[in-house]
């Protein structure tokens, strides 16, 4: 069976210790991004990335890309830092 | 709202000019920020460019973008765990920049820079996330 990565706007205010229309207000403003079905939102857990990372998901996705590089970056600076 | 002053370490510089979708290069291509390197960091930039085969235009062509800053030895070596990076705390104070950008945050004492010269060490992407945090 698929794992929930959806939430309901009252369990994101939970959440983010939140009012229920503060997150009404975030989702209409375009700051929590979510789906309208039907009549109610769900907001996937993606857009509540912030909460774990501590970074927005397009943030968290731009470091990763650098931290993949950093090995390499690291040991080429670590050599001409000795040298210099 | 006046541009916040940073200074970058060599790590930043060269993960921007190797992926053009990283939090690094965002960050140098963001003109809200004033971004200062120093006369040691352009050496080091570009000995790695060269051994990591990146276009020598290129390398010249972001470094006009940013402030140069000169300093001289000896450096600042309680700030850090590995004193060959010693020179990066030593831009970052005499620039009088609010926070060095670094992707190797172990090498820096990060609570004695914030104590002893009011810098906040932080990786771009966490800076990002501050200036997020001011609009």
């Amino acid at each position: 069976m698929l794992q929930a990565q959806v939430y309901t706007p009252d369990q994101v205010a939970q959440i983010l210790q939140l009012n229920k229309n503060t997150v009404y207000e975030l989702i209409k403003r375009g700051e929590i991004i979510a789906k309208k079905i039907g009549k109610v939102f769900r907001v996937p857990a993606i857009s509540l990335s912030f909460t774990t990372t501590g970074l927005d998901n397009d943030l968290y996705v731009a470091e990763r890309q650098d931290l993949k590089l950093q090995p390499m970056i690291k040991k080429e600076l670590s050599r001409a830092r000795k040298a210099l | 709202m006046r541009p916040i002053g940073v200074f970058l370490d060599s790590d930043v510089i060269i993960s921007s000019l190797l992926s053009s979708t990283g939090a690094a290069y965002l960050l140098i291509h963001d003109k809200k920020i004033d971004k200062y390197i120093s006369n040691f960091s352009v050496q080091e930039i570009k000995i790695v460019a060269k051994r990591l085969k990146i276009n020598s235009a290129k390398i010249e062509k972001l470094v006009k973008k940013l402030n140069i800053v000169t300093i001289k030895k000896p450096f600042q070596k309680n700030c850090v765990a590995d004193s060959n990076n010693s020179h990066i705390v030593n831009g970052a104070i005499t620039t009088k920049s609010k926070f060095l950008l670094t992707y190797n945050l172990k090498h820096f004492k990060s609570e004695k820079i914030k104590r002893d010269w009011n810098v906040l060490v932080y990786r771009p992407a966490q800076f990002l996330q501050y200036l997020r945090s001011l609009d």
